[in-house]
């Protein structure tokens, strides 16, 4: 699943640890989530939406939205 | 900037974690070798006192030690994280198995091989640690 967490984080100046410790996980969940290799189960989810201050569908992209987007 | 925010460095939160983990980890270690070298060294193993088989089960006690700081470890660190250590755990059980497995055919077959369970441990030791590094890279 694509997301823009990299952009969010980068355009508040902050580290990927800087990220991690907001969030409670590691510098290494960041850097999975930001690059799609992981995608966050639902309070991991929520606590990222909580922290950018946005809902969750405008920072994560569901795979079939992206299908539409990309055709 | 850009560079400076993709820094590798580990967060705060990490070397915390990783602190926690290395103060009750290390000390079991510690026990189980003064444990072991004490066995070794007093436990007559190969003698013929009764005493010698629970000289051989002492080394659990510390072991014990060992295995309770990796649960809490485990209960630490987040859902990712869980999932990279499983996936390497998988791959030093399927290691482990795989040896187990060859090693009674061999000896099925007639081929006696001293110090077999030495074997599966260091054989399912190394699949972890390898299964580790391949995961964690990904």
């Amino acid at each position: 699943m694509k997301n823009q967490l990299k952009t969010l984080r980068e355009d508040r100046g902050w580290t990927q640890g800087a990220l991690a410790d907001r969030l409670g996980v590691s510098r290494q969940t960041v850097n999975a989530l930001e690059t799609g290799r992981y995608d966050p189960a639902l309070p991991l989810a929520f606590r990222i939406a909580r922290l950018f201050g946005q809902p969750i569908e405008s920072i994560f992209t569901p795979p079939e939205e992206q299908d539409v987007a990309e055709s | 900037m850009t560079n400076k925010l993709d820094s590798k460095d580990r967060s705060e939160g990490d070397r915390e974690k990783s602190r926690a983990y290395q103060r009750e980890f290390w000390p079991g270690i510690l026990a189980y070798t003064v444990v072991l070298i004490g066995v070794l060294v007093w436990g007559d193993l190969d003698g013929n006192s009764p005493w010698r088989f629970l000289w051989a089960v002492l080394p659990v006690i510390p072991a014990l030690w060992i295995v309770r700081a990796v649960l809490r470890h485990v209960r630490r660190i987040d859902d990712y994280q869980r999932l990279l250590l499983l996936q390497a755990l998988g791959g030093g059980f399927a290691v482990a198995m795989i040896a187990s497995v060859t090693l009674a055919f061999l000896e099925i077959a007639g081929l006696s091989v001293p110090g077999v369970g030495w074997i599966i441990y260091g054989a399912g030791m190394l699949g972890w640690i390898v299964s580790g590094a391949v995961v964690g890279r990904r």
